[in-house]
């Protein structure tokens, strides 16, 4: 009676309607290893935790607008590492990070030296899983120039690098990006390359790196095809992830896919590790996932009264179908 | 002028004598690494990447009491706090201690540094290390920073079993503290100096907010009447004549306490109608504490 918010018990509760795509995947955990939770709301949250995602990474990228000086990045990486890593423990949803300097703005050179010198400060923090996303867009020789100066940070610091490959001439890039990661001396097992398809799937595979899917309307993967990726090459070093964004995306692409494979018959073994274990196994490298913390909400023991509910600032649900709100 | 407050080097040997007593022989090594380079060699970039890093070399696990140690350092430092510490937090702030603090812009400009970077852990420990800092005024922009924070350990960090904010902040910073506080349903108890900061300007927007819930049908925490004691008037007297006569003991037993220790001869007269809370009192059964253990356990 005494607390601001006077939680019951049935307000931390999943909302009763739900769509019948998740009977499917019922009980089963995810990890999505790319989404740009940034730019997405607390809605999406809610409706991750309740699909069964526990765990996310969210790869430093661009913001839509270019940004114009350093200080921007700073508070990019920063919130990165801060706000919404808060954020998404409010929701049971275990947040990490890659850092990096993406390739747009890789074009922007004296913008791109003066992040180059804040990388350092950002890359040894707690819950920086690896270098990225890095890599080509346009493939630009300052492109370039930046990519390889972040795989030797990420060698320093024996971190994963999470490679973003182009969309136009994907092959090319795509090939160009392993090229020069060889050339740096990096492990391919320490390098995973992201937003592949049937074109690239083959090479990456074939020369040991883990091979990362988009499942991403129109411009990526559709989960569909996903499905038929996975029966062609089975599941070791494969994973897939939203890279939900600002742009029409959608944050449960990876249990929607998990449903869709089990609909297909495709082995549950299977799933779990393209939809969870191996983005686990590639990431856990860095030595900065521990995966007890996962999926962690309010203990249930804590009494729902008072403040001690909001422990891990556990975040109340509204009914959305009703015009009143409280 | 000294930069410190504190005794520096006091403390700096009791913080690192606790970290030695933790049984961590992996943490105690790279600290003692990174203190010699610090010691042999000082750069900023090796400074700042130590703090940063700490977790991945010293692990998470909670920092286990010393009774000597604690003691000494609560004479040390009247209100510091390090009992629900993890071992990064408590080596971090060991770790502020090290920055050479004779030329006051390089110490300041090293701290703001730390600031301008932090992540969440990290701006818990640096704001755990208010109350040992050199130049402690320049910090009260800072900490009331830090207050607007809607990110909870940063708020608890400042907020609870904290010195700092009491003996430095100017009243509306502080008052805007106790307020946060109340809005994000921290535990009252365990501001420090609380009662001692209390003040007239505090009582009204008090008195003010908890009308406002009142009229949104939202129940008012108990805790925070105590800070109307030393205030009461005719303007604010009806709302603990109301309290008196709430059906919820916890209301009542709140009125209880200001009355009992208020100068204020109405709140004396209200208290005599019910002799036994004022026994309670006397008896030390019926405290804020108390109050405090029941609302969270309610």
């Amino acid at each position: 009676m005494c607390g601001i918010h006077d939680l019951t018990e049935q307000d931390l509760q999943p909302l009763a309607h739900s769509p019948a795509y998740l009977d499917k995947i019922k009980g089963m955990k995810f990890f999505d290893p790319h989404v740009h939770m940034t730019s997405r709301t607390t809605d999406d949250y809610q409706a991750m935790a309740d699909a069964g995602v526990v765990a996310i990474i969210e790869p430093a990228f661009w913001l839509g607008q270019p940004r114009t000086g350093v200080d921007s990045f700073r508070d990019y990486f920063s919130s990165l590492v801060g706000w919404e890593r808060f954020r998404s423990s409010q929701f049971g949803i275990k947040h990490y990070c890659t850092i990096g300097l993406n390739s747009k703005e890789a074009n922007n050179e004296k913008l791109a030296e003066a992040v180059m010198e804040i990388l350092p400060q950002f890359i040894y923090k707690e819950g920086v899983v690896g270098i990225g996303e890095i890599g080509f867009d346009d493939q630009t020789a300052l492109e370039e120039k930046y990519y390889r100066a972040q795989l030797e940070l990420a060698k320093e610091a024996n971190l994963p690098v999470q490679i973003h490959t182009p969309h136009r001439d994907k092959k090319q890039g795509t090939r160009r990006s392993m090229d020069i990661a060889l050339e740096h001396g990096l492990d391919p097992k320490m390098v995973i390359v992201d937003h592949n398809n049937e074109e690239t799937v083959k090479e990456v595979l074939d020369r040991g790196f883990w091979a990362a899917f988009t499942i991403y309307p129109f411009t990526k993967m559709g989960n569909e095809r996903m499905v038929q990726v996975v029966k062609q090459y089975g599941s070791e070093r494969i994973m897939i992830n939203s890279a939900a964004d600002w742009g029409i995306s959608d944050p449960l692409a990876v249990p929607k896919t998990a449903a869709l494979m089990h609909e297909s018959g495709i082995d549950s073994n299977d799933i779990h590790l393209v939809t969870y274990k191996n983005a686990l196994t590639a990431f856990a490298q860095s030595g900065q996932i521990n995966e007890s913390d996962f999926g962690v909400v309010t203990d249930q023991s804590e009494k729902f009264n008072g403040s001690t509910v909001l422990r891990g600032g556990q975040q109340p649900r509204i009914n959305k179908n009703t015009t009143i709100i409280r | 002028m000294t930069a410190y407050v504190i005794d520096h080097e006091n403390v700096k040997a009791l913080l690192g004598q606790l970290i030695q007593q933790q049984e961590n022989a992996r943490a105690i090594d790279w600290l003692q690494q990174r203190q010699e380079l610090q010691q042999t060699a000082p750069l900023t970039r090796d400074f700042l990447q130590t703090f940063t890093a700490m977790p991945r070399f010293t692990g998470k696990q909670p920092v286990k009491p010393v009774t000597e140690i604690m003691e000494a350092l609560e004479k040390a430092i009247p209100g510091f706090f390090v009992y629900d510490w993890t071992l990064d937090r408590l080596a971090r702030v060991w770790w502020m201690l090290f920055i050479p603090a004779a030329e006051k812009s390089i110490y300041v400009n090293q701290v703001e540094a730390l600031f301008n970077g932090a992540e969440m852990n990290e701006l818990a420990a640096l704001y755990s290390a208010l109350p040992l800092l050199a130049y402690p005024e320049e910090w009260i922009a800072r900490t009331a920073d830090g207050i607007r924070s809607n990110i909870a350990p940063v708020q608890e960090a400042i907020m609870l079993h904290n010195p700092y904010p009491a003996q430095y902040l100017p009243e509306a910073a502080w008052n805007q503290l106790v307020m946060k506080a109340i809005f994000t349903e921290k535990p009252l108890n365990q501001i420090y100096g609380l009662q001692k900061r209390s003040n007239e300007a505090l009582a009204a927007i008090i008195t003010d907010f908890a009308h406002e819930r009142q009229a949104a049908g939202r129940p008012v925490n108990p805790l925070q009447w105590q800070l109307l004691t030393n205030f009461l008037s005719t303007a604010n007297f009806p709302d603990i004549t109301r309290l008196w006569q709430s059906a919820y003991n916890v209301e009542k037993e709140a009125a209880a306490l200001v009355c009992y220790h208020s100068n204020y001869p109405p709140a004396k007269e209200l208290l005599a109608s019910a002799p036994y809370l004022a026994d309670e009192i006397n008896t030390g059964s019926l405290t804020w504490d108390k109050i405090a253990a029941t609302i969270n356990l309610s």
